[in-house]
């Protein structure tokens, strides 16, 4: 019972969406001044290193989208702050951009805290973020747009891929101790479970944040992965450790060929740091590769380099998601025809821009996009070549089904139902109740 | 502390007076100016500044804590941030048990981190916490004992100097690890956030953030006050000659472990109170505020204001925080530069911080002045 | 393709069967397919190109299943190019044209061909796609030209060939294992021809028991991770006797690689050690010895390893022939250049706060601030490639113990430098000098020696070996503006064990730490571990409030 409802939620919102793709946009509002977008990526600290780059994609889509006549006939008008990757600082910028900079949407946060530590101030303060990197899931906020992968979205098809076509029976689930790696983890364990995978086979690593000596970690897979059965690494290791783990799998002679590694949090920016040669054929599992071969992302790939004046720049994931929500959120404003966050909230449902991988990626009703998911093998040149892909574009599941709380939970923001976690055994909105 | 009248009295200097006149001051118009002015006067206080006064208010009550140690009793400690976030802890786990069922996955008993966790039962650690008096008490219990038991096995055997601040780094690195794994069952990185009431109160109405922020000066002051009692006192001047010469003050015949340590569990639980503080008001608290650097930063703070004056330390968190806050919004690639170099500058040309500089600046006219008169009498 | 000595026998396999995917079947299909290759080639020259259409296609389809079902083919197709495609296959060279159908591989100079004719062509790489290759067609290449290079010429050739048959384990290459062999005359290629040969015969089900169970006894000879890997999956299938065998001789191993381990994590010890060695060595000096409390210690290993960055990105653009001894270029250089800086930091802020250790926590701090922006701005927030030059890349065994060639240069490094900079101390009259202005600065002055630039050349020397960690660390960590603040809190942790003030207690301490941290880290996890690590110096500095090595004398109380 349960189940068909659920379905046919998620069926009429991509009929819905499917529908809106190709609607033509409202007119333009004519009217002075400029619209506020605000970015809220560190630039110093920790984070630095992922997000800086997302600030500078916003940056250029908001100079081009100026470049086209702007917004309602307004100019946009970018204000960056700089939250230092320091978790509380997030939310006190937040409210500064929402409060006192009055801006009309924010595009930022990176890490599952950032965003958790914002949302408050986003509901209360009623404004809109988009948050562009692939999540833990579990969370469904009427004021966020959640432009990244769900677990559904990058880890189930990547666990999918290992099985069938490399025949991977037992399986190392490494990552970075925190909640994103910790909830992959566990959804996918009951996966492989629901699978036949036998406990045994299974073995879960955590480490530290910004963990370096991966000797012990890397022995340790070399001697799981001797058992006669083909073993495979999931790695959920966060960005900075990923580095001297790469670099001790290349020295210890871990290749893709014996023990494969696929990574959800490893891109291409993570790989410029990297001589990817001894790494060739590990895996990764994206929504988008630089190496995507379609005319948009070339040209997507030519406008990035020419702004950042740099003809190796690379691009990754993440910055198409914000490519993605910056659209999104332009067609929306001008389907609303204003950039009241109501309206925009309302008209952002169903709205459908093209991806840079060649299909039309829907705003769904659970604040989740479509997205097609796919599996790229590292090359020597630090680019992914892409080995599987699914043939359709997969919705972003927010409650996972293989976890025991939130498996009756789902989201849907329009009227009437509006709500982020309608239980459907109890028919009630606010969660699952014992 | 008895609160006879006289001895308040000769507590409060001219400066501090100042000071407490300032925080009795913001204590009042704050509330005035956010509550009851209308939204749209000039003088209106929006919500957001509140929330960040609040904040700086928190960071100089931190602060004064680390004052009493370092500025009066020589002990650097790069760990107070620990102290802080173990009472910010405390009262993030009161304000977590508040939720109740309104968390996602509606369980009444557990926060929404342990479902997903699989945690069956509430842990030992968090029992209690659904108690207002009960989390208060620990707000001062938990990092008071941290810091007796640091304390006791570190002054006892006379560690000081950088010995002693390189493990009170130590100590609050460990705690970081800790708390950041998800095992302990503190919600590991993430920490907590999402507060939805406190006393019944909604946390992100208005009137709560301004009650919040009226605790928090109130909390400054009566730190201040407490602090200012135990230098002024007996027992004060006896910490102070510790601090000048420890060696000569043992053989004189006092305990300088005992007083160490009364010293530096009063400011770890002072510590603890503006963590408790701050939690509610910035919405969050994770492993983050652990972080080593957090409490270097802290101590950057006080010699910025002026060591050892207790309201040049206040003062200095609240000018590095309004920097902080002015600079990552102004200049967003650069602050860190600009940061950097006031600690340089600070530490080059005014090493006895602003305050120290003000009664330089306020001698040498005192001075002109006399010479001045001087002059015109020779006249 | 110029190794095949004379043409062998093979065993008639059927290569049109298409469906029977499984993994060996297809591993056994592209070495088969490649060996008869090369018989076509040697057995009849004179057969030609006809460009045999379905082999085209298949290339040049785009998927995976059809490129490996025409490998498959290729030897059947009767093509004289056959041999120019696997090769150009497995080196990202072979180029299709999908509507046109055509086939094109590159040599190694880029020169294009057609892959039907073998003809020179002038179609452009860049109007073509590639061919890809996934892990599944990458490891029947590899097992096929593992099969291929048995006869190599040169021996660490056969011997990588050896070892990938050992891992694949594809019966078809047992002739040619044979036929190997009987040529071989190296011993210790022969051992690993032989223990290849084992791991196909001992999991052959055709086989009789007495070969099985010598080829049993030889795996077991072996005794490393990779023979328990064969006996186990043996052990899995297997019955009677041989099961029996293959299970006890996996648990004899086993029992082997336990005590082994031992010793790994002694070697892991010392390798971490060796890196908290390096991060810890210059603050030894400039914390230890100085007593500046060098909160801008990092930031200078940051910046040798940002050196090292810049000489690559110079050799690799003006003098490619140098990349792989750029090294030894950033060595010095990023001492001169972290060096100078140091210099500069001591002459313009430190020399005002000799005396008060305090505040150079402070100064030095708003000073790493400023490093780490100004790195940012200049570099960017991202990480920079720093490559492993090629003496540093791969391991060798010792029993059975896998060493790196990178961790071992490193340790080597790291005690090179604990050396040379002792020697600086004791042997040199800056050294003296810097002693002496160390343990009485007034005195020395008294003496004649111009403390000021003693105090900026020590300072110079701590930040300058900074520097060279960072071009040690550059090649196991991120290259990234915050590379020095991971290692900030564990090169004082290390000073202070050891002894402020004592080079050789930096030396003990790093090792000691390193070590434990490795015992501890399977036990209790690499996170417990390391919290139990801080809560132990804690408690050491308790008993022993200044270090392993305390120094004695009046200097101690300042």
């Amino acid at each position: 019972m349960s189940l068909t409802r659920r379905f046919m939620l998620r069926t009429a919102g991509a009929a819905l969406g499917g529908a809106l793709a190709f609607a033509s946009p409202a007119a333009f509002a004519q009217g002075a001044g400029t619209i506020k977008v605000g970015i809220l990526h560190s630039l110093s600290g920790t984070m630095a290193i992922s997000e800086t780059t997302l600030k500078d994609v916003m940056l250029m889509l908001i100079e081009e989208q100026n470049k086209k006549g702007g917004l309602l006939g307004k100019k946009l008008e970018p204000v960056v702050v700089d939250p230092a990757s320091n978790w509380p600082l997030f939310a006190e910028k937040a409210r500064e951009l929402i409060s006192k900079d009055k801006v009309s949407a924010t595009f930022g946060c990176w890490t599952s805290v950032s965003r958790k530590s914002v949302l408050p101030v986003f509901e209360e303060l009623n404004s809109i973020l988009f948050y562009p990197v692939q999540y833990e899931g579990e969370e469904s906020s009427k004021n966020i747009f959640y432009t990244g992968a769900a677990p559904n979205q990058q880890a189930i098809p990547a666990v999918d891929y290992l099985m069938e076509n490399e025949k991977v029976q037992r399986w190392v689930l490494a990552g970075t101790d925190y909640v994103y790696p910790r909830t992959t983890n566990k959804i996918l364990e009951a996966y492989l479970k629901s699978k036949g995978v036998k406990p045994e086979d299974i073995m879960i690593n955590y480490t530290p944040f910004g963990h370096s000596d991966w000797q012990t970690i890397v022995a340790d897979i070399k001697k799981f992965g001797s058992a006669g059965k083909k073993t495979a690494v999931v790695s959920t290791i966060n960005g900075d450790a990923n580095v001297p783990f790469y670099k001790e799998l290349g020295n210890a002679g871990v290749k893709a060929t014996d023990i494969p590694v696929v990574a959800f949090s490893v891109g291409e920016e993570e790989l410029a740091g990297i001589d990817t040669k001894p790494l060739i054929g590990h895996l990764a599992a994206w929504n988008y590769f630089q190496s995507v071969d379609n005319a948009d992302n070339k040209a997507f790939i030519a406008k990035w380099r020419a702004f950042t004046k740099n003809d190796k720049r690379v691009t990754n994931d993440p910055m198409e998601a914000h490519v993605i929500g910056f659209n999104m959120w332009v067609k929306a404003v001008e389907k609303a025809g204003t950039t009241d966050t109501d309206a925009v909230l309302d008209a952002m449902i169903g709205v459908a821009v093209p991806n840079l991988t060649g299909g039309y990626s829907t705003m769904m009703p659970n604040h989740h996009i479509t997205k097609p998911v796919l599996i790229g093998e590292v090359q020597g040149d630090g680019q992914f070549n892409t080995v599987w892909q699914t043939s359709g574009l997969v919705v972003g599941d927010e409650w996972s089904d293989y976890l025991e709380g939130s498996k009756d939970l789902i989201s849907d923001w329009r009227k009437p139902l509006s709500c982020g976690n309608f239980n459907v055994k109890t028919g009630k909105c606010g969660g699952a109740t014992k | 502390m008895e609160t006879r009248k006289p001895l308040l009295l000769s507590l409060i200097d001219t400066r501090g007076g100042i000071f407490l006149g300032l925080v009795a001051a913001a204590t009042i118009l704050v509330p005035v100016l956010a509550l009851m002015v209308p939204a749209n006067s000039a003088f209106a206080l929006p919500p957001y500044l509140v929330a960040l006064f609040g904040k700086y208010v928190c960071y100089a009550l931190l602060a004064i804590a680390l004052d009493l140690v370092w500025g009066y009793c020589g002990i650097l400690s790069l760990g107070h941030g620990a102290f802080f976030a173990l009472g910010g802890y405390a009262m993030g786990m009161y304000l977590m048990r508040q939720i109740g069922s309104r968390g996602v996955y509606a369980n009444p008993e557990l926060p929404d981190f342990m479902v997903f966790l699989n945690m069956k039962e509430l842990p030992v650690t968090w029992w209690g916490f659904q108690s207002f008096p009960y989390a208060m008490l620990m707000v001062l219990l938990i990092p008071g004992l941290l810091a007796f038991v640091f304390g006791f096995l570190a002054f006892r055997s006379r560690v000081t100097g950088v010995y002693l601040s390189i493990i009170t780094q130590a100590m609050t690195y460990a705690l970081l690890l800790a708390f950041f794994r998800n095992d302990m069952g503190f919600g590991g990185n993430n920490g907590l956030t999402d507060f939805k009431d406190i006393l019944g109160f909604n946390v992100q109405a208005k009137e709560t953030r301004v009650a919040l922020f009226m605790a928090s000066t109130i909390a400054l002051g009566a730190g201040y006050l407490i602090a200012r009692a135990v230098t002024q006192s007996k027992f004060g001047k006896v910490v102070i000659a510790i601090r000048d010469a420890e060696s000569r003050t043992r053989f004189l015949g006092y305990r300088v472990e005992t007083y160490k340590l009364s010293v530096f569990v009063l400011s770890a639980m002072m510590a603890g109170v503006a963590g408790a503080l701050y939690v509610p008001q910035v919405g969050i608290i994770n492993p983050g505020e652990f972080a080593p650097a957090n409490s270097i930063e802290a101590v950057i703070w006080v010699a910025v204001g002026g060591r050892g004056t207790l309201v040049g330390a206040a003062l200095g968190a609240i000018i590095v925080n309004w920097g902080k806050t002015f600079f990552t919004g102004a200049l967003p690639e650069y602050w860190l530069f600009a940061l950097g170099a006031l600690f340089v500058i600070v530490t080059l040309f005014l090493p006895k911080g602003v305050i120290g500089a003000l009664d330089q600046f306020k001698a040498r006219r005192q001075a002109a002045k006399q010479s001045g008169a001087a002059a015109t009498a020779a006249e | 393709m110029t190794f095949i000595s004379r043409p062998a026998r093979a065993r008639a396999i059927p290569l049109t069967g298409p469906a029977a995917k499984s993994l060996i079947e297809t591993l056994s299909f592209a070495a088969a397919a490649l060996f008869l290759v090369m018989l076509a080639l040697f057995a009849a020259p004179q057969a030609r190109a006809q460009g045999d259409s379905s082999v085209i296609v298949g290339l040049s389809s785009d998927k995976f299943p059809d490129t490996e079902r025409a490998l498959n083919e290729l030897p059947a197709s009767g093509l004289a190019t056959a041999p120019d495609i696997v090769e150009a296959l497995a080196a990202n060279r072979l180029y299709f044209n999908g509507p046109a159908r055509k086939l094109y591989f590159a040599d190694e100079a880029g020169k294009m061909f057609d892959a039907a004719t073998g003809e020179p062509s002038d179609v452009m790489a860049s109007a073509l796609k590639k061919v890809r290759i996934n892990n599944a067609v990458r490891r029947s290449l590899d097992a096929a030209r593992g099969a291929l290079t048995l006869m190599s010429p040169d021996p660490a050739k056969r011997k990588a060939a050896a070892d990938s048959v050992f891992k694949s384990r594809d019966a078809t290459a047992l002739p040619l294992l044979d036929a190997a062999l009987a040529k071989e005359t190296l011993a210790s290629t022969r051992k690993v021809l032989e223990e290849a040969r084992a791991a196909i015969v001992a999991g052959d089900s055709g086989a009789n028991e007495v070969q099985r169970l010598e080829a049993i006894d030889i795996l077991k000879s072996r005794g490393d991770q990779d023979a328990v890997s064969v006996l186990t999956t043996i052990a899995s299938w297997s019955e009677g006797r041989v099961k029996a065998a293959a299970e006890s001789a996996s648990s004899v191993i086993q029992a082997k690689l336990a005590l082994w381990r031992n010793v790994q994590n002694v070697w892991y010890g010392l390798s971490l050690g060796s890196v908290l060695l390096l991060a810890a060595i210059g603050l030894a000096i400039t914390f230890g010895v100085m007593g500046i409390i060098n909160m801008a210690h990092g930031e200078m290993v940051m910046l040798g390893a940002y050196t090292t960055f810049a000489v690559q990105e110079w050799a690799r653009t003006s003098h490619p022939g140098l990349l792989n001894y750029s090294l030894f270029i950033a060595i010095p250089l990023a001492f001169l250049v972290t060096a100078a800086v140091g210099i500069l930091i001591e002459r313009v802020v430190i020399r005002f706060l000799y005396g008060r250790p305090l505040e150079t926590l402070l100064a030095t701090f708003g000073i790493s601030l400023i490093l780490q922006q100004a790195v940012r701005t200049i570099f960017g927030a991202n990480n920079r490639e720093v490559s492993a030059p090629s003496f540093m890349a791969g391991s060798f065994d010792f029993g059975s113990l896998q060493i790196g060639y990178g961790r071992m240069w490193i340790i080597v490094f790291a005690i090179a430098v604990f050396f040379a900079l002792q020697f600086v101390l004791r042997a040199t009259s800056f050294g003296l000098r810097m002693r002496a202005v160390t343990q009485n600065r007034r005195m020395a002055s008294s003496m004649g020696i111009d403390t000021n630039r003693i105090d900026a050349l020590a300072f110079g020397l701590g930040s300058g070996i900074a520097g060279m960690a960072g071009v040690a660390l550059s090649q196991i960590d991120n290259v990234s503006p915050n590379l020095g603040q991971s290692y900030i809190i564990d090169s004082f942790m290390v000073v202070v064990f050891g002894g402020v003030g004592n080079l050789w207690g930096t030396l003990l301490g790093a090792l000691t730490l390193g070590v434990a941290n490795k015992f501890l880290e399977p036990i209790a996890g690499a996170v417990l571990g390391k919290i139990l690590l801080l809560v132990f110096i804690i408690l050491f500095i308790q008993k022993r409030p200044r270090g392993l090595f305390a120094l004695k004398g009046r200097a101690v109380e300042a």
